[in-house]
């Protein structure tokens, strides 16, 4: 369990995070959701351990680990443009971790991920010849080789378009269920927290303005923020798709 | 097409140009070198000059000195970028290294020569300080001292900026995966600036075997190309023949290393973003690299102390009072007063002919839909440029224009510099001008303008920084060179850099002194003025940017 008690951080005497404490459970799939310049890419960082709070505890498991430094925790980070090293093919990005630590990871364990992420087939390919998810999934299964005990996501759809989208996200769900992965997702979009996480956190002005479930997000609302901000835009949407599917029988969608 | 009509002539006019002043006197050097002062065809002076034991001797000296220059000027620049770009030392410390950094390069080379004399030379001020003479400053020490000095700030400039591109965030990957310090420090920084070390050896290599500043003042008897190539032409006994083989003997390492400068651009590590991280604390590291960084920075701007000590001074070292007389002296002459008019008068010219005519061929190859073969034609002329030596065109332009007209006057000294230069602008002006948005000569034709009001009320607003930095590239570049001017300057051309030449020989190193702080000065003052405006110049377009940004959104 990762647990955050009255964390700040602030940057040249500005607040970005005035006092965060959250509990998120083992296997969990938690995203953070929020304006940008809210302090969601802060608090993902703290986490991670690049960057020290200016106050507050960091206990993971009963440890405290705010002093840890960020190799040291076992936790790791899946960055928004994917941070593959060009100089290497996509076999070589991702068993780059099991140079340092062969034992890690076995043989069966890496093409296990592979073949999760689909990835057979490009393994011989440059970074540069990758399309926007096929990166997203190469830089997935890199960390996953690491067997991070939290992984983090930073905006890992924002980048990517429709129906790629969906098929990430249907990965994420699969991995996170079968390695019981607790996974942290930082995202500025509603529709895709809501429907990719268990939890969502709502952060605004470096402060937590909801954590709850989907569901409870949608029907109790709890102050003013959430509803402008974040049902309002989801409502919006809605009613476009109802618009366009108007008088048409409704049909299972399946995803690839 | 119509609007190909005025990018043809444009075309042109550079094609005739470079025809006259780059191609016909390179071909004279090459008929030179067989016919000589005008004997039969031969190989007689290849023969001569190839088998005399100096000339290989000093062929050998050349490299192996370019080669020791080159690799302590990278390792140098190297760990200057490293200390501005990977420690948490101070900003203000940060900034000194960078300015500090690049300081000689708004000096002649020729007065680095004798910054070394009064520093490290029998009387020199360092040589005082530590009560002995550290050691023998003519020959290979003051060399290599005054190649360092003289190329760290194109080495720094090179890996400091190529620095600033790396996505620092790999840093974290790379940590995350386990790497140890030294593996990170492979990974994330060794292995993507690779290409740009490469670059920067080769680079100070081509500066420092083709220069002649540094070699003419602490040469000593460690003859290098540069030197037997000026006595060749400038002698007792001048041999045409056999300077023209020694000048396309120059030729050969500058083209072999502009060969693989093009084949390791491709190398170059790109990264599609830029993410500034939080650095590592790391107190040790910032204590090593604040102490390095000093170091290199101290010893360089110690020797300037002299340049700015010694003209003040009544008699170095016997009388030590203060004094402004030599600088009078220098501004009562009118002879050496009219030189630094000189110099001025001609650096202004031939940066705005220059900047002129860069932007000419970058406006043919970047915004035109001419035949490539033309765009072609003027990429190869900046290769060409590049990689000829300052010298050799020197040298060519006498074989060629003596007797003529335009023998001894100042339009040669402007365009030699102009073809010399021409290299840098044009890739400057080029990259900036194909970042525009292609379709605004379209669009503005499309509401009634023709090409030429096109260029003059969209393009050229947009290019202006970039213009302004092409202007101050040639106005530094022409108040120092001194290898391009050496021999075409007359008694009644002289500019600062040959007079400083001519100086030497008389021992009035106070004037050169005064000489070369006025060219220090004036840079100074010039690059700060063109920093400024071309500042100014993009600002307005950044905030006409946010305005129409935000009409947007209101609309």
């Amino acid at each position: 369990m990762l647990e955050l008690k009255n964390v700040k951080k602030s940057y040249d005497g500005t607040p970005v995070l005035t006092g965060i404490s959250l509990n998120i459970e083992d296997g969990e799939i938690v995203s953070i959701l929020g304006p940008s310049g809210c302090g969601k890419t802060t608090l993902l960082n703290l986490i991670l351990g690049i960057v020290d709070s200016d106050g507050g505890r960091i206990i993971y498991n009963g440890e405290d680990i705010t002093d840890v430094p960020m190799e040291k925790r076992g936790f790791n980070i899946v960055f928004q443009d994917y941070a593959l090293f060009p100089n290497l093919n996509v076999y070589q990005n991702i068993t780059y971790g099991l140079r340092n630590n062969p034992e890690i990871s076995s043989k069966e364990e890496v093409e296990d991920l592979i073949h999760l992420l689909g990835l057979e087939e490009h393994l011989n390919k440059r970074i540069g010849q990758l399309s926007g998810g096929q990166k997203q999934r190469a830089a997935l299964a890199r960390t996953m080789v690491m067997k991070p005990k939290i992984l983090l996501l930073d905006e890992p759809l924002s980048a990517l378009d429709g129906v790629i989208k969906e098929s990430i996200k249907d990965r994420i769900k699969t991995i996170a269920r079968e390695y019981n992965l607790t996974t942290i997702i930082v995202t500025h979009d509603p529709e895709e927290a809501l429907t990719l996480s268990n939890r969502v956190m709502i952060i605004n002005e470096g402060k937590i303005a909801q954590f709850g479930r989907p569901e409870e997000i949608i029907r109790r609302p709890e102050n003013g923020f959430v509803k402008k901000f974040i049902l309002n835009q989801l409502e919006i949407k809605k009613n476009n798709i109802y618009t366009l599917f108007a008088g048409q029988p409704a049909e299972q969608v399946q995803v690839c | 097409m119509r609007k190909n009509r005025e990018i043809k002539l444009i075309f042109a006019l550079i094609a005739v140009f470079f025809a006259g002043f780059l191609a016909v006197p390179m071909i004279s050097v090459v008929m030179k070198s067989f016919t000589g002062n005008g004997e039969a065809a031969s190989l007689a002076h290849y023969a001569e000059v190839l088998t005399e034991r100096g000339f290989l001797k000093a062929l050998g000296h050349s490299m192996v000195i370019s080669v020791c220059s080159a690799l302590i000027t990278t390792v140098l620049a190297f760990i200057l970028a490293y200390a501005i770009h990977y420690t948490n030392l101070g900003k203000r410390y940060k900034w000194l290294i960078s300015k500090a950094a690049i300081l000689p390069m708004l000096l002649p080379t020729i007065t680095y020569g004798f910054a070394i004399i009064y520093s490290f030379g029998k009387q020199g001020l360092l040589t005082k300080l530590f009560g002995r003479q550290l050691f023998d400053i003519y020959g290979f020490n003051g060399l290599l001292l005054g190649y360092v000095v003289y190329t760290l700030p194109i080495a720094f400039t090179l890996v400091n900026n190529a620095m600033g591109y790396i996505d620092k965030r790999f840093m974290i990957v790379s940590r995350l995966m386990g790497d140890s310090p030294l593996q990170t420090f492979r990974m994330t920084i060794l292995i993507p600036l690779l290409g740009t070390l490469a670059t920067s050896f080769i680079q100070t290599f081509f500066l420092c075997f083709t220069d002649f500043g540094i070699p003419a003042s602490v040469g000593g008897q460690y003859e290098v190309v540069a030197s037997v190539l000026y006595e060749e032409m400038l002698g007792s006994i001048p041999n045409f023949g056999n300077g023209a083989v020694v000048a396309l003997v120059m030729i050969i390492p500058s083209v072999v290393s502009i060969t693989v400068l093009h084949i390791l651009e491709k190398y170059n590590v790109r990264y599609n973003k830029i993410s500034p991280i939080e650095l590592k604390k790391g107190v040790k590291r910032d204590a090593v690299f604040a102490v390095l960084s000093g170091a290199v920075i101290v010893c360089t701007l110690s020797m300037f102390v002299v340049m700015f000590a010694a003209p003040f001074i009544e008699e170095w070292p016997y009388r030590m009072n203060f004094t402004l007389e030599h600088v009078q002296a220098v501004f009562e002459d009118r002879q050496l007063y009219g030189v630094y008019v000189n110099s001025v008068m001609v650096a202004v010219i031939t940066a705005l002919a220059g900047t002129l005519i860069s932007y000419g061929g970058a406006l043919v190859t970047a915004r035109s839909t001419v035949n490539e073969k033309l765009k072609k034609v003027i990429d190869s002329i900046a290769l060409v440029t590049n990689t000829i030596p300052g010298m050799v065109i020197g040298l060519s332009y006498l074989f060629v224009f003596t007797g003529t007209p335009l023998q001894n006057t100042f339009p040669i000294i402007i365009i030699c510099n102009i073809v010399h230069f021409f290299s840098t602008p044009y890739l400057m002006m080029k990259n900036s001008l194909s970042k525009m948005n292609a379709s605004w000569e379209t669009t503005a034709m499309l509401m009634g303008d023709n090409w030429l009001k096109t260029i003059v009320r969209v393009v050229t607003p947009n290019a202006l920084s970039t213009l302004l930095e092409v202007f101050s590239y040639y106005f530094v570049n022409a108040m120092v060179t001194v290898s391009a001017v050496v021999f075409i300057a007359g008694a009644r051309t002289m500019v600062i850099t040959t007079k400083i030449q001519e100086l030497q020989y008389f021992n009035e190193f106070n004037e050169i002194f005064v000489l070369s702080l006025l060219i220090l000065f004036t840079n100074l003052i010039a690059r700060a003025v063109f920093r400024r405006l071309a500042k100014a110049s993009k600002n307005r377009q950044n905030t006409a940017k946010v305005y129409q940004f935000s009409a947007k959104k209101a609309a």
